[in-house]
């Protein structure tokens, strides 16, 4: 039987060039855009990776936190916050009773969480997400993030588990601050059908700053 | 820039946000008569003044209430429904 996968939402942006393409959670991927060098200078100054292929799971209800607790998930204490659990996933925590579960390349969490038991608790409300998920460092990356959003974002001013929705080039985006690898990261979550819009506006900025598009592969060991 | 402050997200640009029309308290559908009835649904008092209003943080899809003065743009403040007296 022919295995389908599934393009990411960046695709059509990428359909001009030609990338050395991965298969990553059933879904065609960009593992590096060109040489090794050309990408470590790009991911270093600014760079722009596509990591829409992680796994998610989304959830909320009033009985949310309580059902991600049952399930041994270590839920962030307050709405507008974020943590990072023992296997790399980082849980987003919304609002009061929404949250946004994405793991790491090889995490399994999601996948378990998708076939945990749901029943035992009312007002438990899965949310299919669909999100183009952006994966933004470099020394110039806040030059990148302060042309397309008007919040500061510096790290003064985005405490260390602190997420942030707001606009970005105009699309709602939710933005948290991490390191990566022992490097500081923005990531951005938007709606995947601003995918091809939010990735040719980002890249035409990284550009001019010298940066430009990074793969999968530059940020994680596959 | 036009800023309003959102009870969950903090003060942002006006652009984030979409007005939801004036909050009025709805008459019981049971209790009240055809003529009340009719006047909440289709009657709007569109004097300038202190109004109480719905409005949206689109990004973060938050509806909450403000307390605004339309004749001097003056948001006194805003608050998530039902969390009026914590305000």
């Amino acid at each position: 039987m022919q295995m389908i996968s599934k393009p990411t939402p960046i695709a059509y942006a990428l359909k001009d060039i030609s990338p050395k393409m991965g298969l990553l959670n059933g879904m065609d991927v960009v593992m590096s855009f060109g040489d090794d060098v050309t990408e470590s200078k790009n991911r270093q100054l600014l760079g722009i990776c596509d990591v829409s292929c992680l796994s998610r799971f989304a959830i909320k209800g009033p009985s949310a936190a309580q059902w991600l607790e049952l399930n041994k998930i270590k839920i962030p204490p307050t709405a507008n916050s974020w943590n990072q659990q023992k296997s790399g996933a980082l849980v987003l925590r919304l609002g009061n009773s929404e949250f946004l579960i994405e793991d790491q390349p090889e995490g399994k969490l999601c996948a378990a969480l998708n076939v945990a038991d749901r029943k035992a608790l009312t007002g438990l409300y899965k949310v299919e997400r669909s999100d183009v998920a952006l994966l933004l460092s470099g020394s110039q990356v806040l030059s990148l993030l302060s042309e397309l959003c008007t919040l500061d974002l510096r790290e003064k001013a985005l405490g260390e588990n602190a997420l942030v929705m707001t606009q970005v080039a105009g699309i709602s985006a939710t933005i948290i601050r991490q390191s990566l690898n022992n490097e500081p990261v923005y990531r951005l979550w938007c709606d995947g059908t601003y995918g091809a819009f939010m990735w040719d506006t980002m890249l035409e900025i990284a550009v001019e700053h010298g940066g430009g598009a990074v793969g999968l592969s530059s940020h994680y060991k596959l | 820039m036009k800023l309003l402050h959102c009870p969950m997200n903090g003060t942002r640009p006006i652009s984030e946000f979409v007005f939801g029309g004036e909050f009025r308290d709805m008459p019981d559908p049971e209790a009240s008569t055809d003529k009340e009835w009719a006047a909440y649904v289709h009657n709007r008092n569109g004097a300038p003044g202190l109004k109480k209003e719905w409005w949206y943080h689109g990004p973060s899809g938050t509806w909450f209430i403000a307390e605004r003065n339309t004749l001097t743009e003056e948001v006194l403040r805003t608050y998530l429904f039902g969390q009026e007296t914590a305000a």
